[in-house]
């Protein structure tokens, strides 16, 4: 079947018709400040997987790029079987999607993954790319730095085309109209590990103990109550925004995640060309290499970045920069008022009002009025 | 939909198959015993042709289990089918990526001159399944495997709701316990010990849905290169096929090669139903 796909500026195949949600779950990361202290990873880990059978499982996980990966090289592994992943000049992918590279015995070209490939959920962290530590000394030894990495935190995409919702035979997945959320039936999988094998990003996940798949599930208990996915309000960092985002053709100038993506085109979803329309959306690191970014977040990279560098100058975007992180309700409308940010739930009421800039207080070290030094021993 | 219609072409040698025969016999079934002398006396075995499953994906792209062999008992009370194919070894599952060898009968439910679509059956035209997998013979034998079982290296410091003293909780540290573990908080028949044999009800594919167990059974064992497996299952199932002495009904077969990957739909079958009649 043929489906709008608008990430690929294209149509392509699908086992199913297209089915666009009343509303679609949506996390924008800013990649520039995650530190990899996996808070996101704990809060997720001990709200929903620490029984039996999940102690491997990551539904949220921090890697490092390039070497890290959780399974193993779950990127490289199945863009391997791609072929050749070209952008036409107009921004429409031209190469081919997981589901028209499968073999006619396949719903999706996928790679399999061994039990040790989950078993090094953080292999390659803080390593670092660009040649030879040997040649140059260690990577941090200059500055500016000539070796490059970032940290990539991932959870569910919660794809507009699931890959694992295509392959199960059961039809035990499904996605939810009211949310966009993708969920297994923990009633009805069998655990044949179909969705495992066919989503690229790898975030089904077999449970050996209760026998079938699981995977992170939105936090959709919160989120039906307005209140932010666990991962997004334990950031430390404030790196995250969870909302809801539209397709380009209904994107809302006052809707965080539409601004982020499409408005600015600061935010970009990662591996577009795998075809799934991934609902997980990344400003990408600004110093990296770019020919490593674009192949993980298409060709629009390089505008993405210059917009992030501009937004010292757009009191629009520095408003919901400063929102992110700002409450854990789910924002549907923000607005720059003065030198405040604002805040919208979905019936319009004010949920957070913050600082655009936070106001700058010089606190000399001797105070005057009482005569005293001050220090900042508690 | 040319490799389909190339599988279709080779599988049309797969269609012709024989007829088995389940003579009455004087023996106890309840029990299923692939060395059973009952098996000894019973007719030569039947061989039936499988064939890799063509019509939906994920499919396999190779034939791995070309052929079963077949045998069939009854008692009167009890019907039992020894089956044997070759495998290169034995396949338990486990842990992540690994999956169980295993095989199934299937019977219509209902006895009408045409049976169901052999393949899972169809709309209102449904089909009773006896599902054998060497994991859930495991089960029944040592005990289902906890995560310690199949990692013997996993350190864990507690599991939520599992503590010995639940403290100001004041509850039972059985209360809840499933909680955390979904599959098995929803009742799924996937996540507790299994018996051997699975009974399933499916009306085509993608339906196939566990029933509570009517009383079958199923023990198998592997030595040189090849599984050796008794089902039995009672003659009458409320709901469920129904078998009649002196009366005919009909037959399929698949096997799945766990150590191939081989789980749900991609496992080998016989294209078409085998005719059974049962001795009175």
């Amino acid at each position: 079947m043929s489906v709008k796909n608008w990430q690929l500026k294209r149509d392509m195949d699908y086992p199913y018709p297209e089915a666009r949600p009343k509303k679609q779950w949506a996390i924008v990361f800013d990649l520039n400040k995650c530190i990899a202290c996996q808070t996101c990873t704990l809060a997720c880990k001990t709200t929903w997987t620490s029984a039996r059978g999940q102690e491997y499982m990551f539904w949220n996980n921090v890697e490092t790029k390039p070497y890290g990966g959780y399974p193993l090289a779950w990127d490289l592994r199945v863009l391997e079987k791609l072929g050749r992943q070209d952008w036409a000049k107009n921004g429409s992918y031209a190469g081919k999607t997981i589901f028209e590279a499968a073999p006619p015995s396949e719903r999706a070209v996928h790679f399999n993954p061994t039990d040790e490939d989950w078993m090094y959920p953080n292999v390659g962290e803080d390593d670092c790319a660009g040649g030879p530590v040997g040649a140059g000394g260690a990577a941090m030894s200059a500055l500016p730095h000539d070796k490059w990495f970032f940290y990539l935190p991932r959870t569910c995409a919660h794809c507009t085309y699931p890959a694992c919702l295509a392959a199960c035979p059961r039809k035990a997945i499904y996605k939810r109209a009211e949310d966009g959320i993708v969920l297994i039936d923990q009633s009805r999988c069998k655990g044949y590990g179909e969705c495992v094998r066919a989503c690229p990003y790898k975030k089904s996940m077999y449970n050996p103990y209760t026998r079938v798949s699981e995977k992170c599930v939105g936090c959709y208990p919160a989120v039906e109550q307005g209140i932010q996915p666990q991962c997004v309000v334990n950031c430390i960092g404030k790196i995250r925004v969870m909302g809801f985002i539209n397709p380009p053709w209904a994107a809302r100038d006052d809707n965080p995640v539409d601004y982020l993506v499409h408005k600015k085109g600061l935010a970009l979803p990662y591996y577009p060309q795998l075809g799934l329309e991934p609902n997980i959306y990344y400003i990408p690191p600004i110093h990296a290499d770019r020919e490593y970014l674009a192949q993980m977040f298409g060709p629009r990279v390089d505008d993405a970045i210059k917009a992030y560098q501009g937004i010292a100058r757009d009191k629009t975007a520095q408003a919901l920069m400063v929102l992110m992180g700002s409450t854990d309700r789910i924002i549907h409308r923000f607005a720059a008022e003065k030198d405040q940010a604002v805040a919208f739930n979905e019936v319009g009421t004010e949920i957070a009002r913050v600082p655009i800039t936070e106001p700058v207080i010089d606190r000399p070290a001797f105070d005057e009025r009482l005569g005293a030094v001050r220090n900042n021993t508690p | 939909m040319r490799t389909l219609l190339l599988s279709l072409l080779s599988a049309s040698t797969a269609f012709a198959q024989g007829e088995l025969s389940a003579p009455l016999v004087k023996a106890d079934l309840s029990k299923p015993d692939p060395a059973a002398a009952v098996w000894k006396s019973a007719p030569a075995p039947l061989s039936v042709s499988l064939m890799g499953q063509p019509m939906v994906t994920p499919r396999p792209e190779a034939t791995t289990t070309s052929e079963l062999k077949v045998q069939a008992v009854h008692d009167g009370t009890r019907v039992a089918f020894r089956l044997t194919w070759k495998d290169d070894g034995v396949d338990e599952a486990g842990v992540l990526g690994t999956f169980s060898d295993a095989a199934a009968l299937q019977f219509p439910v209902g006895n009408s001159d045409t049976p169901p679509p052999v393949m899972m059956g169809g709309k209102d035209q449904p089909v009773h399944i006896f599902h054998w997998r060497a994991q859930y013979q495991r089960d029944a034998e040592k005990g289902k495997p906890t995560p310690k079982d199949l990692y013997p290296n996993l350190n864990v410091d507690m599991y939520p709701m599992e503590f010995h003293d639940m403290g100001s909780l004041g509850r039972k540290p059985d209360d809840n316990r499933d909680q955390f573990s979904p599959g098995r908080a929803t009742g799924n028949p996937q996540a507790y010990s299994k018996t051997g044999v699975d009974e399933i009800i499916a009306e085509g594919f993608s339906t196939s849905s566990v029933q509570e167990g009517h009383g079958s059974a199923g023990k198998a064992t592997w030595a040189n290169g090849e599984w050796s497996l008794v089902i039995t299952r009672p003659l009458k199932s409320e709901g469920g096929s129904v078998l009649n002495p002196g009366g005919k009904s009909f037959v399929a077969f698949a096997v799945w090669q766990g150590g191939k990957k081989e789980v749900g739909s991609r496992k080998c079958l016989t294209m078409a139903w085998t005719p059974l009649s049962l001795g009175k």
